[in-house]
């Protein structure tokens, strides 16, 4: 049945066809009934009734075919979205409304019949526009008005062909950027199909010989003969014909079309010598961009970047946050826990004007908790964890005595990639991957693994595509990606390509040539050590930009750029970003350092902004105003509730013995982040670091609500703390207070006190400090960093 | 609506379908974006029930017997095709190995298909080979590929919206392999919010729905009611809305009205029947496949049941294969027909497909497949000297038998065939896990081509979206 149904008969399909024929009766009809009506109504005499019952007869039947028949290509056809729905009901409220129209008028109700006429008229003109949108594409009436706003220009500053070039030859420059738009439109709307890795019909639309070539159907472009040329009438004939072109996703739009007939009519040009990329590719070199200079309010090179932002931008400045918000967030930010109440005050009270700067100095200087904190980031980035897939058969290997270690001494972020490129036995788990028994696809093999992670790790770049085919999203090839991958291997990688063996093979080669040679011969450990030393130099701009990127967004909530990962896309400001990675070199490469110039500058202390979607904080069109509200990760809550309540962990949970010698005592407490996953971090979005997570999403959800409303773990911590709790504060106001101070670093305001102690009552019992906890642990203020 | 109500009695009064309404208008978003103009199929399903055969089961041994020949010391390993009887089902001509007597009486609601291949990974790893039936991707893989649970979770939403959309019952995280069991287990890059809601132990499925044990409804309700006061108290209040305060309140209050919901009860095995609770308690297995149908009747969207994988255990028989399967059959026979006639006569069967699958299945003397034998891991001799070597020990991946019951799946049809003779591999129709899956997603209205793009990169609902529905096996 369900079959029978998708594979459409033919006398459907063809009746569906028809749909765009048969819209034209009514539509006309029902206009021409509604003007003679007028007209008899002007007069005050019907002489002209019976003709047009006749009309309202025919228009209302034909809009009932029409239904019927669009109805049915609806079904078929790649159409869908808003325009289609509104097109389908509107259609069918015209249909009745005519339908009605024709009713009233054979029982004679005058004034009745009359009103549907004219609600049917402007029902079918409603309709029939969003009809018209769904053949023509949205914005084929209004891309002519005089004031539309051309939305889909790809790239800025696009000299408009048409208006700027009657007939006369193009310059090298106009053939370029006419060429660049061609490729682009083509790129996103041909490649997948009629590229390196799928072929359809023998033909490749991405590169020109093989373009100019033609498919198993001839040629498909005519130089001057735009009309002659296959490639445009493909694209120009009507959705569901069998040779219109793409056969999937969206068709081109009209001015796609016009652009590709204007290219073809100019001789289908394409530029002399090497080509422009059709994507942005960010610059690889170092820039260090002039810092503005400093004004009444601000001295600090991030706060005058941010400056030239805010003014392009006309955002305006506000105030700093209180000493409570930025104690707290410092605190979780540089060393992951919650301020203690003491220190709390003691600050609050602390009237120097550098006390911000001596605090952040202070929590950067405690080695071991700093490292214990910025643990997990770089766990999840290196796809370090202490249980997971691979180990069991050795297929894998932990880094997590040398992540410590480094992080605790604060190692220079050149030698810190250095070590896990051209890595010790300690730190070579990274670049060793995951290894699963029996075969592997080539494009998952280990080696390409390392490709893949130092690229997007450490580069911001994504292989995975062109690990597989030439990519369709950037210039990466396949050939580049195994040239990479194979100065990981011991010996040469075979290329496949989507896993079928070509038979041939890359060299070795570095992504960017231009940062060295690697030497093909040498062994891999020598490779290694050379690549190392290629990606760690100064002039590897790229390196730097995205480490400064990420540390940033772990900050602020919000990379410059995002995605982290693809440091090719367009930061909200250039002039900081290179600022900061040139920064960040000048100082050797200290990261310490580079997190002591965020937290102290004037712009990471300004309120933080909210968003309305999570979306918004990814969206292209984001503005800076703030710090973006985060949520505690699994590790910040967890630890938040072992110093302000009761441990969540037992001391036996700790992975002691994959930890350097001697750091069990250096924990303050059991750190989550020192405890194999659990159900209980995992709902909090601890990722199983099976591969590379460089972010963590603050949504929360319902698996993770149920989690921490019946799960066992927090239920167990609160039955154990409110044990102790019960025995040392035995009064209600008493306990309220210190676990508003130590939960929220601050004492409950009169409202909150008295909803607390409606609860507890006088005297608290453990049941109903359970509840207490819980709630307040769980409510906004509590796993928000404000 | 009135707005007088007190949330609580609002959550008490509202019905499933405005709370559905309310779900689907909240503002869940997430970073994922999805290709464009992808509608809804026609479908014939709506829930979908997997009954896992964790570690390989013998398709010889269970629905697609081959020659029996009895236990004899000395006897050549290369002559015992099966060590079972066959059976007659109530199809003609269709026999299952003994044991199996009740599923064969309802297989005319039913398809079987006997031409399972799993796929080539050279050394067997159950693991792996089960992430590949669970995922459709064979791992290692880029991205985290979610599991096909998490993937209609994702696209088709809770059916009921205090249901967890998908529900994974029996599998314990302790065991041997667990953390590759781990690897997909998980809703990968759509979201924890579509991961599995874990009910290791079936018998206990009540605890993870209700109040904390030990907390009774009143004190749970004041719990909640103290929470969101001190919300509205709170001074942070003023910093107004925003995403995450929003999604997590929601959150919370999506909880608790799951914990406070008539529907929680079907979690609660104890309230069944005694006769009925009886059939099914076969174990854990038969207990999982009565909470499956309990919960099928309340509106679950996704259900695993699984015998539980841990190694060397269960299907896993490196030895003592005949006896064992003799004690996986009781597990499985009673409960199994039981849940398919339960559902039939409800009527839930309609629109419920279940599915009988295993990662792959098993051969005496065979490891891997007959033109492609991998490294053999079971010392299993030539010459059966005893007992413990009759039966099926070696993993084999060229065959295997799969069930497919309602959600539009044909009646009495057999699909597929093995060879009568060593290697008993697939010789007709062979079908695999991409064709598995789309024929389930094509049944539940989810189009082929069905993708999210993960770092740019499309990542389909099967890989590069080519896996092709098997119209024969739809009505």
């Amino acid at each position: 049945m369900l079959l029978q149904t998708l594979e459409t008969f033919w006398l459907w399909q063809f009746l569906a066809r028809l749909h765009p024929l048969m819209v034209h009766f009514p539509i006309s009809l029902l206009c021409v009934a509604l003007v003679l009506e007028l007209v008899d109504w002007n007069r005050k005499s019907d002489k002209l009734r019976s003709g047009i019952t006749i009309i309202i007869w025919i228009g209302t039947l034909s809009a009932l075919m029409a239904v019927m028949f669009g109805w049915m290509l609806a079904g078929q056809g790649d159409y869908g979205g808003d325009s289609l729905e509104i097109h389908r009901w509107s259609g069918i409220s015209t249909m009745v409304l005519a339908t009605l129209a024709l009713l009233s008028l054979k029982y004679k109700r005058l004034p009745l019949y009359r009103a549907f006429l004219i609600v049917s008229v402007l029902g079918v003109s409603f309709a029939g526009h969003y009809g018209a949108m769904l053949t023509h594409g949205d914005d084929y009436l209004s891309s002519v008005l005089p004031f539309h706003k051309n939305q889909s220009t790809p790239a800025s500053a696009t000299p408009d062909f048409l208006l700027a070039n009657n007939g006369e030859t193009l310059t090298p420059k106009q053939v370029e950027d006419l060429n660049i738009e061609v490729r682009t439109i083509l790129a996103h709307n041909c490649y997948s199909c009629h590229g390196e890795a799928k072929t359809k019909g023998d033909l490749r639309l991405d590169s020109k010989d093989a373009m100019m070539k033609g498919g198993e159907n001839g040629v498909v472009i005519i130089p001057n003969h735009a009309d002659k040329s296959e490639l445009i009438r493909r694209v120009s004939l009507p959705s569901g014909h069998k040779d219109a072109m793409p056969t999937k996703g969206k068709r081109l739009t009209e001015k796609e079309i016009t652009l590709l007939r204007f290219w073809i009519e100019k001789g289908a040009q394409w530029p002399e010598g090497k080509m422009k990329s059709i994507y942005r590719v960010a610059a690889l070199e170092p820039r260090t961009p002039v810092v503005p200079a400093p004004t009444a309010n601000l001295s600090k090179p991030v706060d005058l970047f941010i400056n030239n932002y805010f003014q392009k931008n006309k955002i305006s400045w506000t105030n700093v946050v209180d000493d409570r918000t930025y104690i707290r967030r410092i605190y979780l930010d540089i060393i992951g826990l919650l301020p203690p109440p003491e220190k709390v005050d003691t600050f609050v009270k602390d009237p120097s004007t550098d006390k911000r700067e001596t605090l952040a100095k202070e929590l950067l200087n405690r080695n071991d908790d700093y490292a214990q904190h910025w643990m997990s980031f770089w766990n999840d980035v290196l796809r370090n964890d202490y249980s997971g897939t691979g180990y069991i058969t050795g297929g894998r290997f932990d880094i997590t005595k040398w992540l410590y270690t480094s992080l605790q001494v604060n190692k220079p972020y050149n030698w810190f990639v250095k070590e896990l490129i051209s890595p010790g036995k300690q730190s070579e788990g990274f670049i060793k991957g995951i290894k699963w028994r029996g075969t592997i696809n080539s494009s998952q093999r280990t080696e390409m693994q390392a490709a893949q992670n130092v690229s997007q790790v450490f580069l911001g770049l994504n292989l995975k595509c062109a690990s597989c085919h030439d990519s369709f999203i950037s210039d990466w090839k396949l050939e580049q990606s195994y040239a990479f991958a194979n100065i990981f291997a011991d010996t040469l990688l075979e290329i496949n390509r989507c896993d079928k063996p070509t038979g041939k093979m890359a060299g070795r080669k570095i992504l960017f040539p231009e940062l060295g040679e690697i030497s093909v011969d040498a062994n891999t450990e020598k490779r290694l050590r050379q690549l190392a030393d290629y990606l760690v130099q100064p002039k590897d701009g790229r390196l730097y930009r995205t480490l400064v990127n990420r540390i940033w967004a772990q900050l602020l909530g919000r990379g410059i750029v995002e995605p982290v990962d693809m440091m090719d896309n367009e930061p909200w400001s250039t002039d900081l970003l290179d600022w900061l990675a040139s920064d960040f070199a000048a100082n050797g490469y200290d990261m310490k350092k580079l997190i002591f110039t965020i937290v102290t500058s004037k712009t990471y202390q300004l309120p933080s902004a909210s968003v309305k979607e999570a979306n918004d904080i990814m969206a292209n069109n984001f503005k800076f105003t703030g710090m973006v509200r985060r949520r505690l990760t699994a590790e910040q809550f967890s630890d938040a509730i072992s110093t302000a309540f009761n441990p969540m962990y037992a001391d036996s949970a700790i992975v002691v013995k994959l930890l350097p010698d001697n750091t069990r005592q250096k924990l303050p407490f059991p750190r989550a982040g020192f405890v194999k996953n659990d159900a209980f971090l995992t709902s909090l979005g601890r990722p199983n670091r099976e591969t590379v997570s460089t972010s963590r999403t603050s949504q929360a959800n319902l698996l993770q609500a149920l989690e921490l409303t019946n799960g066992t773990k927090f239920t167990e911590t609160l039955k154990r703390g409110a044990k102790e709790w019960l025995q040392k504060y035995p009064t209600s106001d008493l306990l309220v207070t210190v676990l508003y101070r130590k939960a929220l670093g601050r004492n409950p305001v009169t409202k909150e006190l008295v909803v607390a102690k409606k609860i507890l009552g006088p005297n608290p019992s453990e049941e109903s400090i359970q509840d207490l906890v819980w709630a307040l642990t769980l409510a906004p203020d509590f796993q928000l960093i404000y | 609506m009135n707005k007088n109500w007190s949330r609580r009695e609002f959550l008490q009064r509202a019905s499933a379908a405005t709370l559905a309404a309310l779900a689907a208008g909240a503002p869940v978003s997430n970073i994922l974006s999805s290709c464009k103009g992808i509608g809804r199929m026609e479908s014939s399903s709506d829930t979908v029930i997997l009954l896992w055969m964790a570690g390989g089961m013998a398709h010889t041994e269970t629905f697609d017997p081959k020659l029996y020949t009895p236990f004899e010391k000395g006897m050549e390993g290369n002559r015992v095709l099966s060590t079972f009887k066959s059976m007659p089902t109530i199809l003609d001509g269709i026999q299952f190995s003994e044991g199996l007597q009740s599923i064969g009486n309802v297989m005319d609601k039913g398809t079987l298909i006997r031409s399972y291949v799993a796929a080539d990974m050279g050394h067997i790893l159950h693991s792996r080979h089960q992430y590949h039936w669970h995922t459709c991707y064979e791992p290692p893989q880029t991205v985290a590929a979610p599991h096909f649970g998490s993937w209609i979770a994702k696209e088709l939403g809770p059916k009921n919206p205090v249901i967890p959309a998908f529900i994974d019952i029996g599998q314990r995280f302790t065991v041997g392999e667990a953390e590759e069991l781990k690897a997909f287990h998980t809703a990968g890059f759509l979201g924890n919010e579509f991961g599995p809601f874990f009910i290791p132990d079936p018998s206990q499925g009540l605890e993870s729905v209700r109040p904390p044990v030990g907390m009774d409804a009143k004190r749970f309700e004041k719990r909640n009611q103290l929470y969101n006061e001190l919300i509205n108290n709170s001074p942070v209040g003023e910093f107004g809305s925003d995403y995450q305060r929003e999604s997590l309140k929601r959150s919370m209050e999506q909880a608790y009205t799951l914990l406070n919901s008539p529907e929680s009860k079907a979690f609660d095995l104890s309230t069944e029947p005694k006769e009925s609770y009886n059939i099914y308690n076969t174990g854990k297995f038969g207990l999982g496949c009565l909470l499956a149908r309990r919960l099928t009747e309340q509106g679950a969207r996704f259900i695993s049941v699984t015998t539980e994988y841990e190694p060397f255990k269960g299907w896993d028989t490196h030895e003592n294969g005949h006896t064992r399967l003799e004690a996986m059959k009781k597990q499985i026979d009673g409960p199994i027909a039981q849940l398919i006639k339960d559902l039939d006569k409800t009527g839930h069967l309609d629109r419920t497909i279940v599915v009988l699958a295993s990662e792959f299945s098993r051969d005496m003397m065979v490891e891997g497949k007959p033109d492609a034998k991998v490294l053999e891991q079971v010392a299993q001799p030539d010459v059966l000297s005893d007992p413990k070597f009759y039966g099926m020990h070696r993993h084999f991946t060229d065959g295997g038998s799969m069930l497919m019951f309602g959600g539009g799946i044909k009646k009495g049809f057999v699909y597929g065939k093995t060879a009568d003779e060593r290697p008993c591999k697939t010789i007709e129709n062979p079908i695999k896990i991409e064709q598995v899956h789309q024929t389930i997603y094509q049944a539940l209205g989810i189009p082929p081509e069905t993708q999210y793009e993960v770092e740019k990169r499309p990542f389909y609902t099967t890989p590069d979206g080519k896996g092709k529905a098997v119209a024969e096996l739809l009505s």
